[in-house]
Parts: structure tokens; C-alpha cells; sequence
């Protein structure tokens, strides 16, 4: 019904769109909310690959990665709430202590 | 004609989840970041269902947009909004980030290639099949039981991390 190259295609441009959206952005969370944007992209390649090859372990992954996905939101959102704690904002430019 | 109508609900699909994707890392209001990412998602689990993945898209539709995204949005009713709005949203190498993201959508190149045409509909069996959901039940339960209790270790030490993480610092 649906070509497997589009739902790649698909997956490499919102892939893409995350990347811009992480390395880019300055904002911290709008950079998680790209991660998170990324690890879909990677949830409908799986899907894709399983879809094309009529196997289910795809969409297995596709959980387990989505499970992994709400650990590292916990985390990361933790680690912005220690930051705001220390900072007025929580812009990546003024984190500079690890510069060298 | 069924088919006519998967490819036309395909392509909406995939049109609008690129077009969330990008208003989402660009607006300036992380509040609308946030909900373009909600709409995001919820065509992403559209596309699920429409490949047959029915588990999955209830899975992303709950825990995705329900729980995961909440949680962002709670924490951005953190922060200080007209300051965050105020400033540049991209920093100077913004042009880097956007070639790192054109190496990427290169990959579009393939997509129409032989081998990743429309797939062909599994052999018939006698038996029918069992629903799709058990399927992957059975399969959660049996073949990848100790990757699913290993998430579920992953899922307790994150938790417990966060709260470390986050926790204000008493003096004792």
C-alpha cells in the first residue's frame, strides 16, 4: 500500500529536521524537544524496515526505544531544573564552564 | 481504491508531520514548539496504524503525547517566557546545523530504488493469523522478556536519577 522508500524518505527528512532543530536552537529544551523529534524519525525506520520485511521485531525496538525516550526526558528535564535553579534562563550560550 | 486511499492518507500524513517537525524547532514560543510536536506525534501514530502498526501508535499516542510531552510542557511554564521569546532563537552556527541537516535528508536520494518498492502481501496460510497485538504481546513476553525487564530497570534508575538530580541541596 505504502512504498517502505517513503516511510524512510520521511524518516531521513524529520531525522534531519531534529538535527537542525538540536545542533541549531539555544534554547535547551526546545534542543530535548529535538531529541525527541530524532528518536521518532528512528521509531518510523523501524516500523518502515519491520513493515517491508513482515516481521514484528520492529516494532519491539520501536518500544523499547520508546521507553528509553521517557528515561532520557526525565533526566535531561532534571538536569534543566538544577540549571534554572543556578540561572535566571536556561540558554545554552551562558553555560560556558566546560568551555575551553 | 483501498489502496488509493492509503497512499492519499499516507501522504497527508507524512506532509503535515514534516510541516510540525519544522514550524516546531523554528517558533520562537516554545508553548507552540510544543504543540506543533503534539501534532507531530499524533500524525506519526496515524502513520503507524496505517502499516499496521496498531500497538505501537496506541503506545506513542499515550505515552508520547500524553505523558512525555506533558512533562515538557510543564516545564517550560518553568521558565522565564518573554526573555526566552526575546532573544535570537538560532545561534551563529545555525548554517553548520542546517548542512549537518541537508547531509541527512541526501539520503532521500535512495528512497525510490527497486528494493524498497511496495511490499507484497504475506503468503496466505491456513491458519489465520492471531490479532496483531497478541502478536507483539507474545512476542514482548516470551522471545524478549529480559530486554523488557531491563527497560523496566532503566525506567527505575532514571527515576531515581532525576529525583537526585533535581532535588534541592540541604544542609545536613
Amino acid at each position: 500500500m505504502v512504498p517502505a522508500g517513503a516511510l524512510l524518505g520521511l524518516s531521513a527528512i524529520l531525522f534531519a529536521i531534529g538535527l537542525v532543530g538540536f545542533l541549531g536552537r539555544r534554547n535547551i529544551i526546545i534542543m530535548l524537544v529535538s531529541l525527541e523529534i530524532m528518536l521518532n524519525a528512528v521509531n518510523v525506520n523501524f516500523v518502515a524496515f519491520g513493515y517491508h520485511l513482515h516481521e514484528d521485531h520492529g516494532q519491539i525496538l520501536a518500544l523499547f526505544v520508546i521507553a528509553v525516550a521517557a528515561a532520557e526526558a526525565a533526566i535531561g528535564l532534571g538536569l534543566v531544573i538544577a540549571l534554572a535553579r543556578n540561572r535566571p534562563d536556561v540558554r545554552i550560550e551562558h553555560l560556558t564552564e566546560l568551555k575551553w | 481504491m483501498e489502496t488509493l486511499a492509503g497512499q492519499a492518507a499516507f501522504y497527508y500524513l507524512a506532509t503535515v508531520s514534516i510541516a510540525s517537525a519544522g514550524l516546531a524547532v523554528t517558533r520562537a514560543n516554545p508553548i507552540h514548539s510544543m504543540l506543533w510536536v503534539l501534532a507531530l506525534f499524533l500524525h506519526v501514530a496515524g502513520i503507524f496504524v496505517l502499516v499496521g502498526a496498531q500497538f505501537l501508535a496506541a503506545v506513542q499516542v499515550i505515552v508520547y503525547a500524553g505523558a512525555i510531552l506533558v512533562f515538557y510542557l510543564f516545564f517550560v511554564m518553568l521558565l522565564d517566557l518573554p526573555s526566552e521569546t526575546a532573544g535570537r532563537r538560532f545561534g551563529a552556527h545555525w548554517p553548520l546545523a542546517t548542512a549537518a541537516g541537508a547531509a541527512f535528508a541526501l539520503l532521500l536520494v535512495r528512497w525510490h530504488q527497486p528494493g524498497l518498492a511496495i511490499p507484497t502481501p504475506a503468503a496466505t496460510t491456513d491458519a489465520a493469523p492471531p490479532p496483531h497485538v497478541a502478536a507483539v504481546g507474545t512476542m514482548l513476553f516470551t522471545e524478549f522478556a529480559l530486554p523488557f525487564e531491563v527497560v523496566s530497570l532503566v525506567l527505575l534508575v532514571a527515576i531515581v536519577g532525576a529525583v537526585v538530580v533535581a532535588r534541592r541541596k540541604t544542609a545536613s
